[in-house]
């Protein structure tokens, strides 16, 4: 301002103006910044890349349509296209002028097609005026009527005229391609050899990048019809909670995810991969088509968002997978992100939301692995898990302990189950990382002593019904494996095949010696459970007394000389009272507190602690106790624990764990007590979930189990809802679940364990394939309550079940829905044969030598397979049939040969080799034999 | 160093610290407002605010994108604050010289076209500012977060930034107080400032010496009791409004120990070892003198000192009171502040019943 400016003016004009300028070419430049950064998208690189790849798959595909196209083929259509095109210039007058015919006729058509429309117009109008004028009796009516039929006889000419001229059409068309038919021969055999190169090239040609494909894409135009664009799914059945209000999910992760859904592409890195499971997902043909469950229904994440890699809250699967995506991607945690993608081998917990209330789910086997694990620890008996209600007790009745074992045992056990067994399920209270201090342990010691009294002190007497007259051991150890012990329980002395089953529905057997007090007790609980505990799912196998006492005699044998020595320490009673004070100060001053206990008398103070005791651990939820019934689990409920914010979980001082759900449930799954670590917390405010000792591996499984357990809700129309069918068979296969049917048998594919055990299956319990269509419901039903053997081979044995009628009911009505079986198939009516049908089928029954495995009955030779007089009240006759025609489609691996295979007959002779009519033939007799047993002529 | 730091943001410490730095910034207005001064004030402040970026928590905050506003208004306060000071240290001079001040030169006064010379410049600005806005948009991306969800509030819950102020005088006062009766008097207070301010003085020009009261009293409301609150509000409160030092992590399961007692409890538990009287009047009966004393026995009181004196002769009685009376209850949030740190002072005045806390 100090220069002087012309009057008036404080600044200088021409400076003004170039600040002017200078200001208007930076708005200018952002202008062009705002719509760049707008342009700019990395899904746009992926979609190009795609585009490439899509391209280069085609390329190779066209390379290999031409090596399918025989070249000498093809060169020798061309040499006869040139020969009919040479053939055709020869009759080239006469095309020509049919040609020339054929224009005529087509202009005289047109000129016909308005004609004929005009008078057919003309007709309908004029029908109309002489209806009404008829019905009103006007006088023009008569003159209408005239003009009416003249209209229609024209009509009528016309389309004579019309006919006419296309027929002559046709004609001159046939005589057109006579005249040149090798011309045209030749050309339609091309076009077929090379019809799907064509194709190809067409798909190819569209791939490439032209200018139209620039313009489309160009910045500024993009929003016309951009080819490069965001791809979304809508799922109307699969809402988000945006918390006032659900709105349907919006995937968009096909933007850059571009050939999720389609074949050939498995080869591709991702983003581009085909989806690995397409038979059950994506694929329109599977059951979880993407256009009706998206991709975060299961994988979870913000599927709506595609800035950028890191806004849809991709989690890596692993520390090396994260090291790589921060170099590739600059990822980062996600930030305010309720729940972010699952990692890749969490993905089966979304299943859960959508599948709730099924024992098992065919298909996500590391979900069901995770359930099996639950159920085998017992999760559900403290924590409270919707659907989960149903489940048994997990540890026995401890109503009649008294009788079983010895105050001893039960103090050492209760303080170091695995040191007793290591195989043991039961978890470690004491002795864990947080109790560990010497005035801790003093006060568990007293806890436990306190809790032995207690418990005694309600369990009733058990008198054994037998008595232990000493066995063989060696041959209980044989009958242990051979009569099917192992499907539920792990045995020391067949470590190999304990670990080849992974039995968990009973106990690890291990020092039995050393646990059971009394021998007699020992025989009556393997001779009839229930008589101990009524509901035991423990069966009975109909052992003989002798082999009860060997078996118990082998059991018995099993001693653990360690756990024998220990002496557990005897209760601290001045320790005693200071925790039973602490209780009562809970509401009461330490006065009254300690005027209350000193108004007890000593033995009421160890009860009363014992059962404040048993109280705070929480030993009633899985083992029924007098006095604690309709009591509450002490864990929380875990049915949402999958939704819990992450700033809910207490990670306390543990800073290495991984700061995500799944990084605590697994942490808290193989060590509960670490979060005590570092923390100054008072005797009775300590961690008491117990510790399991599991490994990496069944933490992680559970750890997929529990995050599944999420509070989205799913619309009813998303969610899958068992149909009447599906239900009863779910509730089926919640009865042979709590029986631990599965132990042995495979159902449909589920379970069947102890199998893994035989050289041969056919050694092991029976597959149970379609069971319900397999077997007569009347016939299983009276089998459960009273079951005989059916295959006299087999040393294993089908036990018999404790089960109540309700049970038994669940089972057959389960078996029958889920092999879509309405009810029992009624076959007591007598068989009718056809003429020579008997015959035939006594033929053919001897021809196949049906006797020499089905012998009972037949010969006197040992019988390797059913005995088929009792096949007709068993076995439904469709399913005979059926099993006749194929053995293996029910039972992989049977030694039941397949007579006919593909549907072709190996006796040619009888019933002309009609494979249907001889397994009919068959059928009949079998059904016949069943019916008339005593009288039958076949009978020997 | 950093843990010192940390130790001495906290409010009990920053605040009297800036208090009294703000103090001394207003007595040596002359040694502030040189050039000299603002370079070597760059100088220091530079590397100092180089050391803080290294390191990783405070840049993680500095970078937040909510706070990027914050960072660029402490940039700018600091200017313009230095700036009127600067301008008034050199009219003061001239006119301790007798010399008039710079603005009322004649080569100033000289009048000059509204256009091009302020409307073409004001173009200019909003250029300028467009350009800024888009710019900035383009590299802090709006900080949207996750839907809102009622039944999980987002842990530190912060009002926008211009409110935090309020949001950390919610600390010290109910509600009714922090939100409604004390921003209701700083909105009425300053649009009385033209009706009570009769000084014709510093019209048209920089200059501290002639409107000596109406400038500190002004800048310490702005500067220590709302810019030094929205900083300690954005910057040093985390998760449950705790306070966290600008070095510290934001752990979330951080605890302090606040455990606050009302004065009426003071005086008849501590002082008179009796219960509490039933009648919550007379429970009360102390807060209640006090703070009848501090709103109407303090401008009386005022009036015997010279200052009172003075300006009751400037501006007349109704303006005195009114002055006062804004003073007054601009002073009652320091004074709170510091009875809370010193006493942990609840309430002054304790009547939940009535919802009546003061």
């Amino acid at each position: 301002m100090s220069k002087k400016q012309e009057p008036g003016m404080a600044y200088d004009m021409s400076k003004l103006n170039k600040v002017f300028a200078i200001l208007s070419i930076g708005l200018l430049i952002t202008t062009f910044w705002v719509f760049l950064d707008d342009y700019i998208r990395p899904w746009k690189a992926v979609q190009l890349e795609a585009l490439q790849i899509r391209q280069s798959k085609l390329k190779e595909k066209v390379e290999e349509a031409k090596k399918n196209i025989d070249q000498e083929k093809l060169s020798a259509l061309e040499s006869q296209l040139a020969q009919g095109q040479k053939d055709a210039e020869g009759r080239v007058d006469q095309i020509s002028k049919v040609q020339a015919e054929m224009k005529a006729i087509e202009r005289d058509i047109k000129q016909e097609t308005i004609v004929n429309g005009r008078l057919n117009s003309m007709v309908s109008a004029t029908t109309f005026k002489y209806e009404i004028a008829n019905s009103h009796g006007d006088a023009n009516a008569q003159s209408l009527l005239k003009t009416l039929r003249n209209f229609k006889k024209d009509f009528e000419l016309s389309r004579d005229r019309m006919k006419m001229l296309e027929s002559t059409m046709k004609e001159k068309t046939k005589l057109l391609d006579s005249l040149q038919a090798e011309k045209l021969q030749a050309e339609k055999s091309i076009e077929e050899t090379t019809r799907t190169l064509d194709l190809l090239k067409l798909s190819l040609a569209k791939t490439n990048v032209t200018p139209v494909f620039a313009i489309r894409n160009a910045p500024f135009l993009d929003f016309l019809d951009p080819t490069l664009k965001i791809q979304q799914i809508v799922i109307n059945n699969v809402t988000d909670d945006r918390y006032f209000v659900s709105v349907p999910k919006v995937d968009r992760c096909i933007t850059c995810h571009t050939f999720i859904d389609q074949t050939g592409y498995e080869d591709q890195p991702n983003p581009h991969k085909t989806h690995p499971n397409l038979e059950l997902m994506v694929a329109t043909d599977s059951k979880h088509p993407m256009k009706q469950f998206g991709c975060t229904s299961c994988h979870g994440g913000e599927g709506h968002r595609v800035h950028d890699f890191n806004s849809a809250a991709h989690i890596p699967q692993n520390e090396e997978q994260k090291a790589e995506w921060i170099e590739k991607y600059n990822w980062h945690e996600p930030h305010k992100i309720p729940q972010p993608m699952f990692k890749l081998q969490h993905t089966e917990a979304s299943c859960v939301k959508c599948h709730q209330g099924v024992e098992h789910l065919p298909g996500a086997n590391k979900l069901n692995a995770g359930w099996e694990k639950m159920e085998e620890y017992g999760c559900y008996a403290c924590h409270k898990i919707e659907g989960w209600e149903h489940k048994r007790m997990p540890g026995p009745s401890l109503q009649k302990i008294s009788s079983k074992i010895t105050k001893e045992f039960f103090k050492n056990w209760v303080w170091s189950p695995k040191g007793f067994n290591q195989h043991a399920k039961m978890p470690a209270f004491f002795a864990q990382s947080n109790n560990s201090k010497p005035e801790f342990m003093e006060k568990n010691i007293v806890e436990v002593n306190a809790m032995a009294e207690y418990i005694w002190d309600k369990a009733e007497g058990y008198k054994p019904f037998a008595k232990y007259q000493g066995g063989n051991a060696e041959k209980g150890k044989e009958l242990i494996k051979e009569v099917g012990c192992m499907g539920c329980h792990g045995v020391e002395g067949w470590d190999a095949e304990s670990k080849k089953v992974g039995a968990y529905a009973g106990p690890y057997l291990t020092g039995t010696g050393s646990k059971v007090k009394s021998p007699d007790w020992l025989v009556s609980w393997l001779i009839k459970p229930s008589h101990y505990q009524e509901d035991t799912i423990m069966p009975s196998l109909r052992l003989t007394d002798k082999e009860a006492n060997d078996i118990a005699a082998y059991l018995l044998s099993m001693r653990n000389t360690k756990f024998d020595k220990l002496k557990f320490e005897t209760l601290n009673e001045d320790l005693r009272d200071e925790l039973l004070v602490e209780y009562f100060a809970a509401f009461d001053t330490l006065e009254v507190a300690e005027q209350k206990v000193a108004a007890m008398s000593d033995r009421e103070r160890t009860l009363e602690l014992g059962y404040r005791s048993v109280g705070k651990y929480g030993c009633y939820s899985c083992h029924s106790i007098e006095g604690f019934d309709g009591r509450q689990g002490i864990g929380p409920e875990l049915t949402k624990e999958g939704s819990k914010p992450l700033t809910q979980f207490g990670f306390n001082q543990q800073h290495d764990i991984e700061h995500s759900r799944d990084g605590w449930i697994k942490a808290h799954l193989i060590n509960p007590r670490r979060w005590d670590g570092g923390l100054d917390k008072p005797f009775k405010d300590l961690t008491r979930m117990p510790n399991f000792y599991m490994t990496e591996k069944e933490a992680e499984s559970m750890t997929l189990a529990i995050l599944g357990q999420v509070s989205d809700e799913v619309p009813l129309k998303g969610v899958k809802r068992l149909n009447a069918q599906e239900k009863l068979a779910n509730e089926g296969m919640k009865v042979v679940n709590k029986y631990s049917c599965v132990g042995c048998h495979s159902i449909d594919g589920w379970g069947g364990n102890i199998v893994k055990m035989y050289d041969d299956a056919n050694e092991g319990p029976p597959q149970l394939n379609r069971e319900g269509f397999r077997v007569q419901s009347d016939w299983l039903y009276h089998f459960l309550g009273n079951v005989k053997p059916i295959r006299p081979w087999l040393k294993v044995r089908m036990p018999s079940f404790n089960l109540s009628t309700e049970e038994k009911n669940k089972i057959v009505t389960g078996f029958q829905a889920k092999a879509s079986q309405p009810t029992f198939v009624a076959n007591d009516a007598k068989v009718e044969w056809e003429p020579g049908e008997r015959a035939a089928a006594l033929k053919l029954f001897e021809a196949l030598a049906c006797t020499s495995c089905h012998a009972t009955g037949f010969t006197k030779d040992q019988a390797s397979a059913p005995n088929l007089y009792k096949a007709k009240p068993r076995l439904r006759p469709d399913w005979i049939e059926a099993w006749l025609h194929n053995p293996q489609e029910f039972m992989p691996g049977t030694v039941m040969p397949s007579f006919w295979e593909g549907g072709e007959s190996l006796e040619e002779g009888i019933l002309g080799g009609d494979a249907n009519k001889q397994v009919k033939a068959l059928v009949k007799y079998i059904l016949e034999i069943g019916e008339e047993e005593i009288r039958s002529p076949m009978r020997r | 160093m950093k843990h010192f730091i940390n130790i001495i943001a906290d409010p009990i410490f920053s605040f009297p610290i800036f208090s009294l730095l703000f103090f001394a910034m207003i007595k040596w207005y002359r040694v502030v407002g040189t050039k000299k001064f603002a370079w070597i004030f760059l100088a220091i402040s530079v590397p100092v605010t180089v050391w803080f970026l290294a390191d990783p928590q405070f840049i993680k905050i500095i970078l937040w994108p909510d706070n990027i506003p914050i960072n660029i208004l402490v940039i700018l306060i600091v200017f313009l604050t230095w700036f009127p000071l600067y301008k008034a240290a050199e009219n003061d001079k001239r006119l301790e010289q007798g010399l008039e001040p710079v603005e009322a030169l004649p080569e100033n006064r000289e009048k000059v076209w509204a256009w091009p010379n302020l409307v073409y410049t004001e173009l200019f600005a909003i250029i300028a500012g467009t350009i800024f806005l888009v710019v900035w948009a383009i590299i802090f991306k709006a900080p949207l977060e996750e839907p809102a969800n009622p039944t999980w509030a987002p842990n530190p819950a912060k009002a926008p930034w211009y409110f935090l102020g309020l949001q950390e005088m919610l600390v010290y006062f109910d509600p009714w107080m922090a939100g409604v009766v004390l921003p209701g008097l700083i909105v009425v207070g300053l649009i009385a400032i033209p009706y009570l301010d009769t000084n014709p003085k510093g019209n048209g020009y920089y200059c501290f010496q002639d409107r000596k009261f109406a400038i500190t009293g002004f800048l310490y409301g702005w500067l220590v009791l709302w810019i030094y609150l929205i900083i300690v509000g954005t910057f040093l409160r985390g998760p449950n409004w705790t306070f966290y030092g600008p070095f510290e992590y934001w752990d979330f399961h951080k605890v302090v120990a606040e455990y606050n007692v009302n004065l009426s409890e003071f005086l008849w538990l501590k002082w008179l070892n009796t219960s509490m009287p039933k009648n919550i009047f007379v429970r009360e009966a102390l807060g209640i003198a006090l703070t009848f004393a501090y709103l109407i026995g303090l401008p009386f009181i005022s009036l015997k000192t010279k200052f009172g004196k003075d300006l009751l002769e400037k501006v007349g009685t109704m303006r005195y009171y009114i002055v006062i009376f804004l003073v007054i209850s601009m002073g009652s949030l320091p004074i709170k502040m510091v009875l809370r740190w010193l006493f942990s002072l609840k309430y002054i005045v304790a009547l939940p019943e009535i919802e009546l806390n003061l």
